[in-house]
C-alpha cells in the first residue's frame, strides 16, 4: 500500500480507551473552542441562494487567500482549525496564481445550475424521424466521431489536476469537477448523435489525437490550462458555434446551443485566469509565450486534420457537389480564419497583444484572410 | 529570463513535427480546401446503425446504446488494440498515439449497474445554492451547542467528500477510454462530492460558528484509503467501505436533524451517497465473478484498510458532534440519550457494511472481519 496511517486503530489503546469514554457520555468537546473565525453569512440574493461569493469573508474567503498555501497541506478544508498531526496529502500546487482565475467562483455556480442532461434534453425522438441525405449524414458522423474524440481528453486532464491542487483551492477544485462532468457529457451527447445518424462512429484522427496529446502530458497547471482551457477549447467553441450555423437539422442546433454555454465557461475561465497570471506575475510572460510556441502548434496541426476539414467543408456547402464544395470550402475557410482571430483576441483580453507579432500561426490567419480576399469571399 | 522562468519552460511532449513547416499538410490542406477532398473517412469500416430511444420519457439512454461493436456488452476483457483517444468503434488507424493507460481490464472497472447509475446521477442533479432553504435555516437558528455541533460535523464531512472525490479523480487519467460509461459515471461522481463538499462548506459558515477543527484520526486513516495502490482496492476503500460509512452517516443525520432544511440537505446527499455504494458494492461484485481468484487478495486488503473506518467512526470529531445531535445538547442526559443512540448507529454501520461485502461476494467477511468484535469491547464497557 502507498501510504499506512501513523495509527493501527485496531491496536492503539489510547484510541479504545476514548472511545470508550466518548460513549459513557464522557467528552472532550475541545472542538467546541476551534480557534476559527466566527462570522456572519447570508444570502445575498435570495434568488440565487447561498453562493460561494456569500463565503468570500476573512478566513474562510478566497479573496484573502495567501499566495503561497504554506500550512494547509491535508484535507482539512479552508479555514478549519489545523491540529498537529494531519498528513500530508503532497499538494504539488500551493501557489494560488498558478490555479485563479477571476470569477472562477461564479463559473462554478453557473455551471452548478446550468447542467443539462444528454440523454433527456435533446429531442432524440424527433431526430429519430429526421432523413438526412446520404453525404450529408456520412459527413456529420464523421464531424460528431472527432468532436467525441476531442471531448475525451478534455475529462481525464482536470480530473488529474484536481487530485494535485492543494485542498484550499476549494473553488478552483469545484470548478474543474464540472468541467469534468460537463466533458463526459459532451463526449455522451457527441457518441449518442453520431450513433443516431444511420452511420454510427466513423474515423478516428491521428494527426488531431497526435496534437492533443500535448494538453495530456502538460507539465504544469498553467501550462495545461493554456492549452486545455484558452486554446483547445477556444477553437471548440468556434468550432460549435459554426457547427450550430451549418448542423442539419433545429434538434441538432439545440445539441450545440447547450455544448456552447458550457464551454464558453471553460474558456471563460481560461481567459481569467490568463488575465490574473498576467497582472500578477508580469515576468512570467516570456514563458507563456514559449508555452504558446508549442500549443499554436498543436492547434494548427489538430485543426487542419482531414477528418475534421472535410466533413465541415460538406456540412457548410450542404453537399458532395462541385459547387456544394466550393461554397463549402468558402465558410470553412472563413470559420477557421475566426477560430484564429477569437484566439488573438483573446490574448489582446489578457494582456498578450504582442503575440500577433511573433506567432506562426498568427501568419497562418493573414494568409487565410489574403487567400479569401482574393477569391473575394471577404472584403 | 529568470532561472525560474528558464527551468518551467520546459515541457514533457512535444509534437512528432512543426506543423508549420510541414509542408505536405500544407500542400494537402490547400487542395482539400480547392475542391480536391481526400474523402478518406467516407466509407469508414464501421458499423452502420440508426439507434432511438426505447423509451421516449427515458430519453436516449447508453442502454440504448448498447449495441454491437459500440456497446459496452461486447467489449472484450482485454483492452490491447486502443490505448488512444479513439472513441469505442470508431475506425483506428494511422498512428494514433499511446496515452499511457494502466487500468485495462474490464473486470478491474466495470459494474453492471454503471450504467444506470450515471443516468440517475445526471436526472437527480441539484445544486446546493438553490436547492437548500438557506433562508428558513437563517431564520430558525439552532441553540449553541446543536450548531457547534452541526458545524464540527460538516467540517468532518467535507474532509470525507475531498477524499472520495480524489479516489475517482486520481484514477479516471488512468482508465482506458474504451470503458467510457464507466469513465461517465466517475465524473459524475466526482461532481456529486464537489457538490457535498459545497453543501457542507456553506451550512457549516451559515449557522455563524465557522468552521470547527479538522480531525487528525480520521485524516490519517483517509489518507491510507485515497493511498490504494490498484483501482479495485480504492474502489473497494473509497466507495464501499467509506461510501458505506457515508451513506449510514447521512441517513442517520437526517433522522435526527434538527430542521427540516436540514434534514432536505442531508436527504439529497444520501441518494448521491446510495449511488457511490451501489458502484462500489456493483464494482466488486463484478471483479469477483470474472477473477474469482482474486477474492483473497481483497480479503487481505480489508484485513489491513478496515482499521481506517475504525479511525474515522472513532474520531472524536464526529464521533462527539454525534452524540450532541442524536440527544439533543450537552446535559448529562442529552448525551446518555446520544450515546446510546450512537452505539445503535455504530453497530447499524458496521453491520451495513459487512453485509453490503458479503452480497458483494466477499464471502466470510463478517466472520473474518476484526471490526464487530472489537465494536463490541466498546458497547459492553459501557
Amino acid at each position: 500500500m502507498a501510504y499506512l496511517s501513523t495509527i493501527d486503530f485496531f491496536e492503539d489503546k489510547n484510541f479504545l480507551d476514548r472511545w470508550k469514554r466518548n460513549l459513557k457520555g464522557d467528552l472532550d468537546l475541545s472542538w467546541m473552542q476551534a480557534k476559527t473565525e466566527k462570522i456572519a453569512v447570508t444570502p445575498e440574493n435570495p434568488r440565487r441562494g447561498l453562493t460561494f461569493r456569500d463565503l468570500d469573508k476573512g478566513t474562510y474567503g478566497f479573496t484573502n487567500q495567501p499566495e503561497f498555501e504554506r500550512r494547509n497541506r491535508s484535507f482539512a478544508p479552508r479555514g478549519a482549525e489545523l491540529p498537529e498531526g494531519l498528513p500530508d496529502v503532497q499538494a504539488e500546487v500551493s501557489q494560488k496564481g498558478e490555479v485563479w482565475a477571476y470569477n472562477t467562483e461564479g463559473y462554478y455556480e453557473e455551471a452548478m445550475t446550468r447542467q443539462w442532461n444528454a440523454t433527456l434534453d435533446v429531442p432524440w425522438h424527433d431526430l429519430a424521424k429526421t432523413e438526412l441525405p446520404d453525404e450529408i449524414s456520412r459527413a456529420y458522423a464523421q464531424l460528431l466521431t472527432f468532436l467525441t474524440e476531442v471531448e475525451m481528453i478534455a475529462t481525464d486532464v482536470p480530473a488529474e489536476w484536481m487530485g494535485k491542487l492543494n485542498n484550499n483551492f476549494t473553488e478552483v477544485k469545484n470548478f474543474m469537477a464540472t468541467q469534468v462532468m460537463d466533458e463526459a457529457r459532451h463526449a455522451e451527447v457527441f457518441r449518442k448523435r453520431a450513433l443516431t445518424t444511420g452511420y454510427g462512429l466513423m474515423k478516428a484522427s491521428p494527426q488531431n489525437e497526435i496534437s492533443l496529446k500535448q494538453i495530456r502530458d502538460a507539465d504544469s497547471f498553467a501550462e495545461m490550462s493554456l492549452s486545455l482551457h484558452l486554446i483547445g477549447e477556444g477553437f471548440v467553441l468556434t468550432l460549435f458555434r459554426f457547427s450550430e450555423y451549418i448542423s442539419p437539422t433545429e434538434a441538432d442546433k439545440k445539441m450545440f446551443r447547450l455544448v456552447m454555454q458550457d464551454e464558453a465557461r471553460h474558456v471563460g475561465y481560461g481567459v481569467q485566469h490568463l488575465k490574473w497570471v498576467m497582472r500578477h506575475f508580469p515576468e512570467k510572460r516570456e514563458v507563456i509565450h514559449k508555452h504558446l510556441e508549442e500549443a499554436e502548434n498543436m492547434l494548427f496541426g489538430g485543426g487542419n486534420a482531414l477528418e475534421v476539414t472535410e466533413p465541415f467543408i460538406i456540412l457548410a456547402g450542404k453537399g458532395l457537389k462541385k459547387e456544394n464544395i466550393e461554397q463549402g470550402a468558402k465558410i470553412t475557410a472563413m470559420f477557421q480564419l475566426k477560430q484564429m482571430e477569437e484566439y488573438f483576441e483573446r490574448l489582446d483580453k489578457c494582456g498578450l497583444g504582442e503575440r500577433r507579432k511573433t506567432s506562426k500561426l498568427h501568419r497562418a490567419m493573414e494568409l487565410t484572410r489574403a487567400s479569401l480576399q482574393e477569391a473575394g469571399v471577404i472584403a | 529570463m529568470t532561472l525560474d522562468a528558464k527551468l518551467s519552460t520546459y515541457m514533457a511532449y512535444y509534437l512528432e513535427k512543426d506543423f508549420f513547416e510541414d509542408v505536405d499538410m500544407f500542400n494537402l490542406v490547400s487542395k482539400v480546401m480547392q475542391g480536391d477532398l481526400t474523402l478518406r473517412w467516407y466509407n469508414a469500416d464501421t458499423e452502420h446503425v440508426r439507434l432511438f430511444p426505447k423509451d421516449r420519457e427515458r430519453g436516449l439512454t447508453y442502454e440504448d446504446c448498447n449495441v454491437g461493436s459500440y456497446g459496452y456488452d461486447h467489449m472484450p476483457e482485454l483492452i490491447r488494440n486502443n490505448y488512444s483517444m479513439a472513441p469505442r468503434g470508431s475506425e483506428l488507424w494511422g498512428k494514433l498515439p499511446d496515452l499511457g493507460y494502466t487500468v485495462n481490464r474490464k473486470s478491474e472497472v466495470w459494474s453492471d449497474n454503471v450504467v444506470a447509475l450515471y443516468e440517475e446521477a445526471k436526472t437527480r442533479r441539484w445544486a446546493p445554492a438553490v436547492d437548500v432553504a438557506w433562508d428558513d435555516l437563517t431564520k430558525t437558528p439552532l441553540p449553541p451547542n446543536l450548531e457547534a455541533a452541526m458545524a464540527q460535523l460538516c467540517t468532518f464531512l467535507q474532509e470525507c467528500a475531498t477524499v472520495v472525490m480524489s479516489v475517482s479523480s486520481r484514477w479516471i487519467y488512468s482508465i482506458n477510454q474504451e470503458f467510457l460509461e464507466l469513465k461517465s459515471y466517475l465524473c459524475a461522481q466526482i461532481l456529486d462530492q464537489a457538490r457535498h463538499i459545497e453543501v457542507f462548506r456553506k451550512r457549516a459558515l451559515l449557522g455563524g460558528q465557522g468552521l470547527k477543527r479538522a480531525s487528525v484520526t480520521a485524516e490519517q486513516a483517509l489518507k491510507e484509503i485515497l493511498g490504494a495502490e490498484t483501482y479495485i482496492e480504492a474502489s473497494l476503500g473509497g466507495n464501499l467501505m467509506l461510501g458505506s460509512f457515508l451513506l449510514s452517516v447521512y441517513r442517520q443525520i437526517a433522522a435526527v436533524a434538527p430542521s427540516l432544511a436540514e434534514r432536505k440537505l442531508f436527504s439529497l446527499v444520501t441518494q448521491d451517497a446510495a449511488r457511490l455504494v451501489g458502484y462500489g458494492s456493483g464494482h466488486v461484485r463484478y471483479y469477483i465473478a470474472h477473477l474469482p481468484q482474486q477474492e483473497v487478495k481483497l480479503h487481505s486488503y480489508l484485513d489491513t484498510a478496515e482499521h481506517c473506518l475504525l479511525g474515522i467512526l472513532g474520531s472524536e470529531e464526529y464521533l462527539e458532534p454525534l452524540i450532541i445531535l442524536a440527544g439533543g445538547g450537552t446535559t448529562p442526559a442529552e448525551v446518555k440519550t446520544g450515546s446510546s443512540r450512537v452505539v445503535r448507529f455504530l453497530s447499524q454501520t458496521v453491520a451495513a457494511y459487512l453485509e453490503r461485502c458479503e452480497r458483494a461476494g466477499l464471502q466470510g467477511r463478517a466472520q473474518r472481519s476484526r471490526l464487530p468484535q472489537y465494536l463490541q469491547r466498546i458497547i459492553h464497557s459501557q
